[in-house]
């Protein structure tokens, strides 16, 4: 894990892995203390790893928003040309032994929620927090108008079970019959299901599944605690935005596919995949 | 009839008074027509024969009485009843044209803080108790003086232009409106013309997001503004077409009339070259 | 050097003060400078939806006074313009949500982001609209021709003199040709009540409308009328001295029916 360690008056970054994720566990460690380094300088040290200009210029910018000044980079010398191009000092090679003592502890899993986003009375704030520290450079996801090939869906020999499912202890599903006006809210520990439509303005938070049955035009997120397995079905599905897990997606355009759609996570996007296609199964997704 | 006496004619009849119902005019968005729209179905309530009294519930910014023409009439306003310094039925100012309307204005030097909530749904009661119609005139907005303004109110008219911006507010009062027996919508200002070319929303599309029963459609033309700077509301004149559509309006409210309401329609070009010579409306 | 932080205000609703705030921010940004727009209609925003930012918001302003987000998180960038942002108010909450100190300090965290904060008023003169003028330094208050208007521009006016605030007037939907048939007030008249030094008059115009419902600020459709005049604003904003140019009212085959001025 890349680590940040003052060192007399400034600091010293020390990166361990590919920049582009370096860069994004540097930002949940910075958003823990958003102010804490403002007005600092710092230096990065890559040891082995490569970079090229782009993720270069995105450390330094991703550092110049908590207000961290970088001002060199040391590694390969293959990086001096590229740090001229961006003003910033080349420090020279990092010494071997410095390389091998750069700290790398195993990023626990629990590591990947904030504390908000686990604790058990759902603060979906600290969930969108976390959302924001895993972004990625690029803005949002883009929706992808997806028909999955191959495989289709096991229906044959299902089994009704003799006694009613129920949910696991402390999971419910929010049932809400009527409309959902602009500025309305609906949150829940497990699933929301909207008889209705629901309005530019609203907004749909759970930590499972969002169902709209209706026009779905606000914003919905689903898995908000984090289950990137979690999806949003909707009648029609014109969301202002549309949230799982931690992505977000924006829809292109304002073409609106007609029927009923389901939204989940298929790769790194957010897929919208006619109902009739659909996958239903619970998929395990790596976070 | 004597100006002090600002109590309408008593019912003929001997049975109890039905109450009145209120109605309060609502938008979210400024500047769509609630004022406007206040004055216009008021008075062509109290044209029908109806007793009607008006209510400026926009403290500090009020403006119902500059529609109507009687901003020289108001000595006092809805807080020097409620706190009380004068009796409502020296508060209630009549308007020479139309005998069975009354108006309470709002305190123009005050905050809409100033209103304590329960005592405006105390004088709105009781203003019912006179009166077959009482519109509440409400402030944009959503803050307390939205909150004031509907607390005595049992049916809301949503006001709302064809634009995206107008539809959202709109779309958060009804949500705060919450469960009313009736809350129905007049679309306002309105250009048929664009709405053909695509270059404005059309009712269909307003509608699609507030799904509300439609009361009304009125046109945009030059002749409101003049109307509003003038204080002469567009139902005394028999040429308006937006006069004509808030007559029929106020006759869907009051159920004397039936008919479902006209969305306009763009004019024709023989129309166009019409009015260009013909004169200005 | 520091931010200026200008509030729109009007009093009135309706009058076009986030339009203006839109498109006075684009045309300011297209010259160059750093803009931040504020929106500071708590629960009923609607500058992210006149400039088609409404899919991208993410955090807000009410969660930044709350300490749930960064600042600079909140803050989505216009990818039209070098450097045009927007911080967009809450949807879900009121305008109790935040105090006229938890606003001002807000503001003050945009210094280093800004040459120009420009923060969108809600209509009134209540809560929100302390809480907006509570973040600034200068007002430009927005009116229309109308007699309402008038009237609670002058409220307005009244309410921002109390703070000291320096006022300019922009005079919004002028029909040349009702002033000059005598039904609608002229830009002199309204000036001469207000008694508020003048920054711009703007004349109605439909375009307007469909501008707004696409979410795309005027000021990018090339030869349009209004968009010059926004920058025309923005240039006096910005201390130049540009004079009010004359504007001809459209007649049905072209004909000109003598110069009106605005700009």
């Amino acid at each position: 894990m890349s680590t940040i360690r003052g060192r007399g008056r400034s600091l010293e970054i020390a990166i361990d892995r590919a920049l582009p994720a370096a860069i994004a566990e540097l930002r949940v460690q910075l958003e823990e203390r958003p102010a804490f380094f403002r007005g600092s300088r710092a230096a990065a040290n890559l040891g082995l790893v490569d970079a090229d200009l782009a993720a270069l210029e995105a450390l330094r910018d991703m550092l110049a928003e908590f207000g961290v000044t970088l001002d060199g980079v040391s590694g390969d010398e293959s990086l001096a040309p590229l740090l001229a191009q961006l003003e910033l000092a080349y420090l020279g090679a990092t010494p071997a032994e410095e390389v091998a003592a750069i700290p790398r502890p195993r990023l626990k899993r629990s590591q990947v929620l904030s504390d908000g986003a686990r604790s058990l009375v759902a603060d979906f704030a600290g969930a969108r927090a976390d959302l924001a520290a895993r972004r990625t450079e690029r803005e949002a996801a883009a929706l992808e108008r997806q028909t999955p090939v191959g495989t289709p869906v096991a229906s044959a020999g299902v089994t009704i079970p003799a006694t009613p499912h129920s949910a696991p202890a402390g999971i419910s599903t929010l049932y809400h019959r009527g409309t959902l006006r602009g500025g309305q809210t609906l949150h829940n520990l497990g699933n929301i299901i909207v008889i209705g439509d629901v309005n530019p303005g609203a907004e749909l938070i759970a930590s499972g599944d969002v169902v709209v049955f209706g026009a779905l035009r606000g914003v919905a997120h689903a898995g908000a605690q984090g289950d990137a397995s979690a999806r949003v079905v909707a009648l029609e599905l014109a969301p202002t935005q549309l949230r799982i897990a931690t992505m977000i997606a924006t829809p292109e355009g304002s073409a609106v596919e007609r029927g009923p759609q389901h939204a989940y996570i298929l790769g790194d996007r957010i897929a919208i995949v006619p109902h009739a296609v659909a996958d239903l199964g619970r998929r395990e997704v790596p976070v | 009839m004597h100006e002090l006496q600002s109590e309408p004619a008593p019912d003929a009849s001997s049975q109890p008074r039905k109450r009145g119902r209120a109605i309060v005019v609502t938008s979210g968005k400024g500047g769509v027509g609630k004022t406007t729209t206040t004055a216009n179905l008021g008075t062509a309530l109290a044209l029908g024969g109806a007793t009607v009294a008006l209510v400026d519930a926009d403290v500090g910014l009020r403006n119902l009485d500059i529609v109507l023409g009687l901003e020289a009439r108001v000595r006092n306003h809805v807080l020097d009843v409620l706190e009380g310094r004068v009796t409502l039925d020296d508060a209630l100012i009549n308007d020479k044209r139309v005998p069975t309307l009354r108006l309470l204005a709002a305190a123009q030097t005050r905050e809409k803080d100033d209103v304590d909530t329960p005592a405006m749904q105390a004088l709105i009661d009781s203003l019912r108790d006179r009166f077959d119609y009482v519109l509440i005139d409400c402030p944009a907005g959503i803050e307390k003086g939205f909150t004031n303004a509907i607390v005595g109110a049992d049916e809301a008219i949503i006001v709302c232009t064809p634009e995206v911006a107008a539809v959202r507010d709109a779309d958060r009062v009804v949500g705060l409106l919450g469960n009313r027996a009736s809350i129905k919508l007049i679309v306002n200002r309105l250009r048929p013309e664009l709405v053909r070319r695509g270059k404005m929303l059309s009712v269909e599309d307003v509608n699609a997001i507030l799904r509300l029963p439609l009361l009304g459609v009125i046109a945009d033309e030059p002749g409101v503004i003049i109307a509003t700077n003038k204080g002469e509301p567009l139902v005394l004149d028999e040429s308006s077409s937006a006069g004509a559509a808030y007559r029929a309006i106020a006759g869907r409210i009051a159920g004397t009339d039936t008919s479902a309401p006209e969305i306009p329609l763009p004019p024709t070009l023989l129309q166009k070259l019409g009015s260009f010579f013909g004169g200005r409306r | 050097m520091s931010a200026r932080r200008i509030v729109l205000t009007s009093g009135k609703g309706g009058v076009g003060k986030t339009t203006t705030t839109a498109n006075l921010g684009a045309a300011l940004a297209k010259r160059g400078k750093r803009v931040v727009l504020v929106d500071a209609d708590i629960g009923l925003r609607n500058l992210d939806l006149v400039l088609g930012l409404e899919k991208r918001i993410v955090f807000d302003l009410v969660e930044v006074v709350e300490g749930r987000c960064q600042l600079r998180q909140a803050l989505i960038k216009d990818k039209r313009f070098q450097a045009l942002s927007i911080l967009p108010a809450a949807q879900t909450r009121d305008k109790t949500a935040v105090s006229e100190t938890q606003f001002a300090a807000v503001v003050d965290g945009l210094e280093g982001f800004a040459d120009y904060i420009l923060i969108d008023c809600p209509a009134g003169i209540e809560h929100g609209f302390r809480n907006a003028v509570a973040g600034a330094s200068e007002a430009i208050v927005v009116t229309t021709p109308e007699v309402s208007a008038i009237r609670d521009a002058d409220r307005v006016i009244g309410k921002l003199n109390e703070r000291s605030l320096p006022i300019r007037l922009i005079v919004n939907r002028i029909r040349p040709e009702m002033v000059r048939s005598g039904d609608m007030m002229s830009v002199d008249d309204v000036v001469d009540i207000l008694g508020v030094k003048l920054l711009g008059m703007i004349p109605d115009d439909e375009e307007v409308i469909d501008t707004t419902n696409r979410g795309e600020p005027i000021v990018l459709t090339p030869d349009s009328r209004l968009g010059e005049i926004y920058e025309k604003i923005a240039r006096r904003l910005d201390g130049e001295h540009v004079p009010f140019t004359a504007l001809t009212a459209p007649g049905l085959f072209g004909r000109l029916f003598g110069a009106r001025k605005a700009g």
